[in-house]
């Protein structure tokens, strides 16, 4: 195994050791926690063979391919900066394991927790050891993934929810944004292989990209490590068990925004934008935290906002993007680690034994629990910077740099708002000290405090050690931070760390925070009355208040567009049409017109302005049915003419045809509607519709006009030439309906017959269910006709009826070559029919109808389709069709076609199906009361009595 | 020859003739009775048919003279539309077998329309295209409509209906347009027509409508608008079919009509296309945030999910064809788990879609509320899941394209859409303690949630081999 193979094996170790837990929770409480254990302990110790090969300066990697089209690979990497996170994360995370072991109770499912904890730990370990950054970005959110589990471990804690709630939506958001920024810097580059992005600096710095790349990436690293104005979720998130928030929120997650920073340093920071951005903000962390700090209760609320503080210092230093600035931040981290995963277990055992964390309810228990305060006071004495510990020369470090920082042309401001932030962190830390152990003991605790067994005091007390020997020597860390702060710079630096640096304008400074820091604290009930009384934004409010208005937002955008109203679908969908297809028109090109535009006659204006009025008025009169369907057979009449015109007979027979048979069976039907539909829109609506259906129909018309006006290949010279030729007639359209597209038509009568059926069997269906009812119960107008055959209707239909047959076989027999056809010649017959029925009733008309309709309809498709197998027997494809000519001796010549027989079938198709369709219509008739009638007609001359007629209906209705 | 063309066809014949049979027989048996039997029996045809047609399909072969395409694009989109909807047909039978929805024709319906997608994802015509869609359309609408007596699932279906018959106008006016200026309808002889560079006017009107009309077919918007109202009117099982396989074939036939017909002019429609996918990544993602029906919060996140399949296409290059059917798989992938999830949400033997009723589900049942906190994080595209890889492939594809601004407002978008993903994560976990939901009583839906969480996990060792079907059958789509 190589150096660098060792590296994918500690990242991978915590993930199969979070299993472990679960496994050996069975096995007690001890077994599980030593199992935990075990393989932090190994990724520890592998981790420590590769630090002597990273303290000489090498970088160890290893790479394996995973998915190389996505440009993601398994590679990790190891150079002093992610030797030191990865050394804290083991490290601390040993220690928490065993705290946690004595810290949570027999109720708490133990096993879980360290599954999550695990969990966590592989995924910060993933994070600082990953050298692609897509692999980088799996590790980060799943950093909140598992730590989104282990804030919500005590469920039963409301605040816990909510607490964990904010921390993933701010969090989980700001890393999608770092998605986005990571991405970006791949593309500027071509590679997502952090070595190689690090290699690009320059390149970064000078792409257009670069101020994007920036914002996105400090979005996700300030939402992680709790920057303003993101810095609101921390402390809530402290409702989680003490050894979570040690871990999480002061050792690991939290620091991760930061470790991304330092490791994106080399490629990011040195510009004014990352100055005035990182430094800034971490300027104003640093001092709002503190400041907060001192205000609250609850002693892990001071500590959150405490480190909320400490990171803020750690962003603004390496924000100034100086060397001696990284080098600072470097050591402040391993300070900063020491002394608050301490503090917070400190906080955790008095939680664990007082049953309180109120400051207010604590005090005097450095008597009661003399270990556990010793602990406390020292790093707490840490965390405000004094000497000799560890926490004074970081921040000594850190005052230099502020004190000579230039912030905008202005040298005061930096300085003196560090200064500002110290007092502060002087003031929380002494609260913290005198608050919890100083003063007098008190008899009101809930609890009787006591000193808590060694195993939970044990891990606070290393880390209180480390405190004061880093204070004391303090070259002891100087390789790990000479090396983690060379590879944040990529320069050669060799730090000298040491405790007393003689008096400097820092030390000034710091005299003056403790000094001013003594000031506060003293009076820190009167200031806290004020800061109480004061108006101050609070963050959950606020970050509640924008979800509220988000949802509230996003509920209206919703309701406004889709609000179940077909017409203002209809709408959208028509608009963006329009939009899409003027769209079309200005990017396209077009040639310009080649034909002339006709000549048009007086009586083509009067056709055309009627067609356009009867249009209007369908649309105005629509809610009257009758009126709009007069309205409607008049457009078909324009249009009919207008194909007579245009020299299309046969398309202005068939027009014709189909129009008269429509519009009867429509008004036949408008029967049983109601007479008025309601209105349903507001006239401003109506006006809104009116635009938008004019200018969709402006637009079609346009394009219309266009390719009307210009030259088009067409397919209709083929057709021509063909058509006697090949389908032996001169009536082109006809030989293109049973020839040239026979099939089509062959499909077209199938679906005209399922039509008829299809309706026939609605009729059938609807008659069975309440619609029956309501049909029978429905009232009629009293002022009904009489006289609903009357005579001369009746006469007068009789006597064209064999008129009606002759011209319809005639139309039959002509269409080959002439205007007709079967489609045309069926529905003469059926408008015969059909007039037969509306004269003499339906009754009489069916007792003289011999031929059963759906047989009909089921004749005509089988006889084209015979016809179409036909010529399966002449060896020809389907629907080829033949034709030849018969001698009859008085008509001199006939011709006689396959498409003929296949004409037939269609005729009977049409016929059947129409009459089908009045045959149902009918049935409705008769379930709504109406009578039927034997008689031919209602009021028979011959027959004088006026009463009889009545009398004739009640038996007819029998 | 004919019994060439034929033999290529043969998956869609067999399953057409399998509907048909199936009515008659059913119509002449037991009826309604038979349906769960016949649910199951389909449900196993898709699944032969499936491993069939992945197994033996080879090559590129064409039949009816261009009219219809057998490559490893179609057949790539085919196995994953007939595994999607038979899994949908196996977890809704039962929900639909208790509610005494379970009618015959569900079964035969679902075939039919399957049927007409495989024919659109093989179209290589404009007459097979408008009739694959159309079959499938039709047996949506009726499908959609299921429940007759519900007003809800009536009215949705009708509106569907409407507008659906509208985009199919539109369609048809755009294959109109472009069959008289192409002089035909083969997608070969339309990219001949059209040329290099930039299209004729008259072409270019036909493709912006032949792409409204599809645009309505993935839901895209701003031709979305029944999307919520369908998704919610109609019962689940058919809301989850509904959100898988149509959605898969539509997307197969927008590439097959953009590449095959339209492949040379890819400026031309590039820009409508990436405005497609933009609105409706953020429609999709600002509408659900105040929904909660967890039905029209997944018609919203349909909408915004088409938005980035079709930020693959906009690409318009191999990569982002093969992003956009990675993007598709995953996606279908994780609606199955989801709607296995929703079907089974009851409470005292009602199906519930309020997600407020998912409070504290995780203390009720922690593996299935992790199951689901997978197929949320993932369809938020959060790492590590596979929802997250479907996104960088099509991201990627984008800026590699050259539309550097769409990715980007993908990443904004995917910032805002997964809040309402994560919400239901938080009620889950810390929701306000509420009545508990029913224990599930299907074993298939289980299984199908958990296999699907799992696969959301696993899937990113390698995909499963998927990216490289993905990568020929995107090959297939481009001009050789």
């Amino acid at each position: 195994m190589n150096d660098g193979s060792i590296l994918a094996l500690v990242a991978i170790l915590p993930f199969l050791g979070a299993l472990m837990p679960g496994l050996m929770i069975r096995a007690g409480r001890n077994a599980c926690a030593s199992f935990t254990a075990v393989p932090t302990i190994l990724a520890l110790l592998l981790l420590g063979t590769q630090v002597p090969a990273v303290m000489r300066g090498e970088v160890v990697s290893t790479t394996i391919e995973w998915l190389p089209q996505l440009g993601l690979s398994a590679s990790f990497f190891l150079d002093g900066l992610g030797l030191l996170f990865a050394g804290m994360i083991l490290g601390v995370g040993l220690l928490i394991i065993l705290y946690a072991r004595f810290y949570l109770s027999g109720d708490d499912p133990m096993g879980q927790f360290y599954t999550y904890l695990l969990l966590f730990q592989g995924a910060m370990l993933g994070i600082v050891l990953s050298d692609n950054i897509l692999l980088l970005l799996i590790f980060w959110e799943l950093t909140s993934l598992s730590s989104f589990l282990l804030i919500g471990y005590w469920k039963h804690l409301p605040e816990g929810r909510q607490g964990a709630r904010m921390a993933l939506t701010v969090t989980g958001a700001g890393g999608l944004a770092m998605i986005g920024g990571m991405l970006i810097l791949g593309n500027i580059v071509g590679s997502y292989n952090l070595t190689d992005i690090l290699a690009q600096g320059e390149l970064i710095k000078a792409s257009e990209w670069y101020m994007p790349a920036l914002i996105l990436i400090l979005i996700g690293a300030f939402t992680k490590s709790a920057q303003f104005p993101f810095h609101f979720w921390l402390p809530h998130a402290m409702a989680a068990p003490t050894p979570v928030s040690a871990y999480l929120h002061s050792a690991t997650m939290v620091k991760a925004g930061i470790f991304l920073m330092a490791r994106m340093w080399p490629v990011l920071a040195g510009t004014e934008p990352w100055f005035y951005i990182v430094a800034t903000t971490g300027l104003i962390t640093m001092v709002l935290g503190a400041v907060i700090a001192l205000f609250k209760d609850d002693l892990k609320a001071l500590l959150a906002f405490s480190t909320v503080s400490h990171l803020g210092l750690l962003t603004m230093l390496l924000g100034f993007g100086t060397k001696a600035a990284v080098i600072a931040a470097m050591f402040h981290i391993i300070n900063h680690l020491t002394f608050k995963a301490a503090l917070f277990m400190t906080a955790g055992i008095v939680d664990h034994e007082a049953h309180t964390r109120d400051i207010k309810r604590l005090g005097g228990l450095a008597k009661l629990m003399p270990i556990t305060a010793i602990i406390g006071v020292i790093t707490a004495l840490s965390m405000a910077g004094t000497i000799p510990l560890n926490g004074f020369i970081s921040k000594e470090m850190m005052l230099e740099e502020a004190a000579h920082t230039v912030w905008y042309n202005n040298p005061w401001i930096v300085p003196v708002l560090a200064t500002l932030g110290a007092c502060f962190s002087v003031a929380y830390s002494f609260r913290f000290i005198f608050h919890v152990f100083g003063g007098p003991v008190r008899d009101d605790y809930p609890a009787k405090p006591h000193d808590p067994p060694f195993g939970l005091y044990a891990a606070p007390a290393l880390l209180t050690v480390l405190v004061v020997l880093i204070g004391a020597m303090p070259f002891l860390a100087e390789p790990l931070v000479t090396a983690a702060a060379n590879a944040v710079t990529g320069l050669d630096t060799h730090p000298h760390l040491k405790l007393w640096h003689g008096v400097t304008p820092a030390l000034w400074m710091s005299v003056i925070a403790f000094a001013v820091g003594a000031l506060l604290l003293m009076t820190q009930a009167k200031l806290n009355a004020g800061w109480l009384r004061m108006p101050r934004p609070e963050a959950k409010v606020i970050f509640d208040a924008i979800i509220e208005r988000c949802v509230a937002f996003s509920k209206a955008f919703a309701r406004s567009t889709h609000n179940g109203v077909m017409s203002r679908y209809l709408a959208f969908l028509v608009v963006t049409t329009i939009v899409v297809g003027v769209h079309a028109y200005f990017t396209g090109s077009i040639a310009a017109p080649t034909r002339e535009i006709l000549p048009v006659p007086p009586l083509v204006w009067v056709g055309w302005l009627s067609l356009v009025a009867a249009t209007w008025l369908v649309v105005s009169q629509h809610r009257n049915r009758f009126r709009s369907l007069v309205f409607i057979s008049i457009i078909g009449l324009m249009i009919s003419g207008g194909f007579v015109y245009l020299s299309a007979p046969d398309l202005a027979l068939t027009q014709i045809s189909v129009e008269t048979v429509t519009i009867m069976l429509l008004l036949l039907a408008l029967y049983f509607l109601p007479k008025d539909t309601p209105a349903e829109s507001s006239t401003g609506k109506r006006l809104r519709d009116a635009v938008i259906a004019i200018a969709g129909g402006g637009a079609v018309a346009a394009l219309a006009m266009a390719f009307l006006t210009r030259d088009v290949d067409s397919i209709s010279a083929y057709h021509l030439a063909n058509s006697y030729k090949g389908g032996g007639g001169t009536n082109v359209v006809n030989v293109i309906l049973v020839d040239f597209r026979g099939y089509d038509t062959y499909g077209e009568i199938i679906v005209l017959g399922i039509a008829g059926l299809t309706i026939f069997a609605l009729m059938d269906a609807l008659l069975r269910g309440p619609a029956a009812k309501r049909l029978r119960d429905r009232a009629f107008s009293p002022d009904r006709s009489r006289d609903r055959h009357p005579l001369m209707m009746v006469v007068a239909t009789r006597a064209m009826l064999p008129i009606a047959v002759m011209v319809g076989i005639y139309i039959f027999l002509r269409g080959h070559n002439q205007p007709g056809g079967g489609f045309v010649a069926g529905l003469v017959i059926s408008i015969a029919l059909l007039m037969q029925y509306m004269a003499s009733g339906f009754a009489w008309a069916q007792l003289r109808q011999r031929i059963e309709y759906h047989s009909m309809i089921g004749w005509g498709v089988i006889i084209a389709g015979l016809t179409g197998v036909g010529a399966w027997l002449a060896g020809k494809p389907f629907l080829t069709s033949a034709y030849g000519y018969l001698h009859f001796p008085p008509i001199e010549e006939f011709e006689w076609a396959t498409a003929m027989a296949f004409d037939l079938g269609v005729f009977l198709a049409v016929l059947g199906a129409v009459m089908l369709m009045l045959y149902s219509l009918s049935r409705i008739a008769r379930f709504a009361g109406e009578t039927i009638n034997v008689a031919p007609m209602d009021h028979d001359p011959s027959e004088v009595p006026e009463e009889s007629a009545t009398d004739q209906d009640q038996k007819e209705g029998q | 020859m004919i019994q060439a063309d034929l033999n290529i066809i043969l998956p869609e014949i067999l399953l057409a003739i399998y509907a048909m049979l199936a009515l008659l027989a059913v119509v002449y048996t037991g009826k309604d009775k038979m349906a769960p039997m016949l649910t199951w029996l389909t449900a196993g045809v898709f699944a032969i048919l499936a491993v069939w047609i992945g197994i033996s399909g080879e090559g590129e072969n064409i039949a009816f003279n261009g009219m219809f395409h057998d490559d490893a694009f179609s057949r790539f989109a085919k196995v994953a539309m007939l595994l999607a909807g038979a899994a949908v047909l196996v977890m809704g039978a039962d929900y639909m077998q208790r509610r005494n929805m379970l009618r015959f024709e569900y079964p035969i319906l679902v075939a039919l329309a399957m049927v007409g997608m495989m024919t659109m994802v093989s179209a290589g015509d404009l007459m097979a295209l408008y009739m694959g869609l159309e079959l499938q359309s039709l047996s949506l609408y009726v499908v959609a409509t299921l429940r007759r007596d519900g007003v809800k699932s009536t009215e949705a279906g009708m509106k569907y209906f409407l507008l659906g018959a509208l985009s199919s106008g539109l369609l048809l006016y755009g294959s109109s347009l472009v069959y008289g200026f192409a002089g035909t309808t083969t997608f070969a002889g339309i990219v001949e027509a059209v040329g290099h560079g930039h299209a004729p006017l008259g072409l270019l009107f036909g493709l912006t409508f032949v792409i409204s009309g599809l645009a309505f077919k993935v839901s895209a918007v701003p031709f979305h608008m029944w999307t919520p109202d369908v998704y919610e009117g109609a019962p689940t099982p058919i809301t989850a079919f509904f959100a898988t396989a149509p959605k898969l074939a539509a997307m197969g036939l927008f590439a097959r009509v953009l590449f095959d017909a339209f492949g040379g002019v890819v400026g031309d429609w590039q820009q409508i296309i990436a405005l497609l996918s933009v609105l409706s990544m953020f429609l999709g993602a600002v509408a659900a945030i105040g929904q909660t029906n967890i039905k029209r919060l997944m018609a919203y996140s349909s909408i915004a999910h088409m938005g980035y399949a079709l930020m693959g296409l906009a690409a318009g290059t191999a990569l982002g064809v093969e992003a956009m059917l990675v993007y598709m798989a995953i996606y279908v992938t994780m609606n199955v788990g989801t709607f296995a999830f929703i079907l089974s949400m009851e409470k005292d033997g009602q199906p519930v879609t309020d997600i407020a009723s998912l409070n504290m589900y995780s203390k009720q049942s922690s593996g299935r509320a992790l199951a689901l906190l997978f197929l949320m994080f993932s369809l938020a595209g959060v790492p590590p899941f596979l929802g997250f890889f479907g996104k960088l492939y099509v991201l990627r594809a984008a800026y590699e394209g050259g539309l550097a601004w769409l990715a980007i407002a993908g990443v904004v978008a995917s910032v805002i859409g997964a809040f309402y993903y994560l919400r239901i994560v938080f009620y889950m976990y810390f929701g306000k303690e509420g009545d508990a939901l029913d224990a599930p009583r299907s074993l298939v839906q289980q299984v199908l949630l958990m296999a699907s969480a799992a696969i959301m996990l696993l899937g990113i060792v390698n995909f499963f081999g998927v990216d490289a079907a993905a990568q020929a059958a995107a090959a297939a789509l481009m001009p050789h």
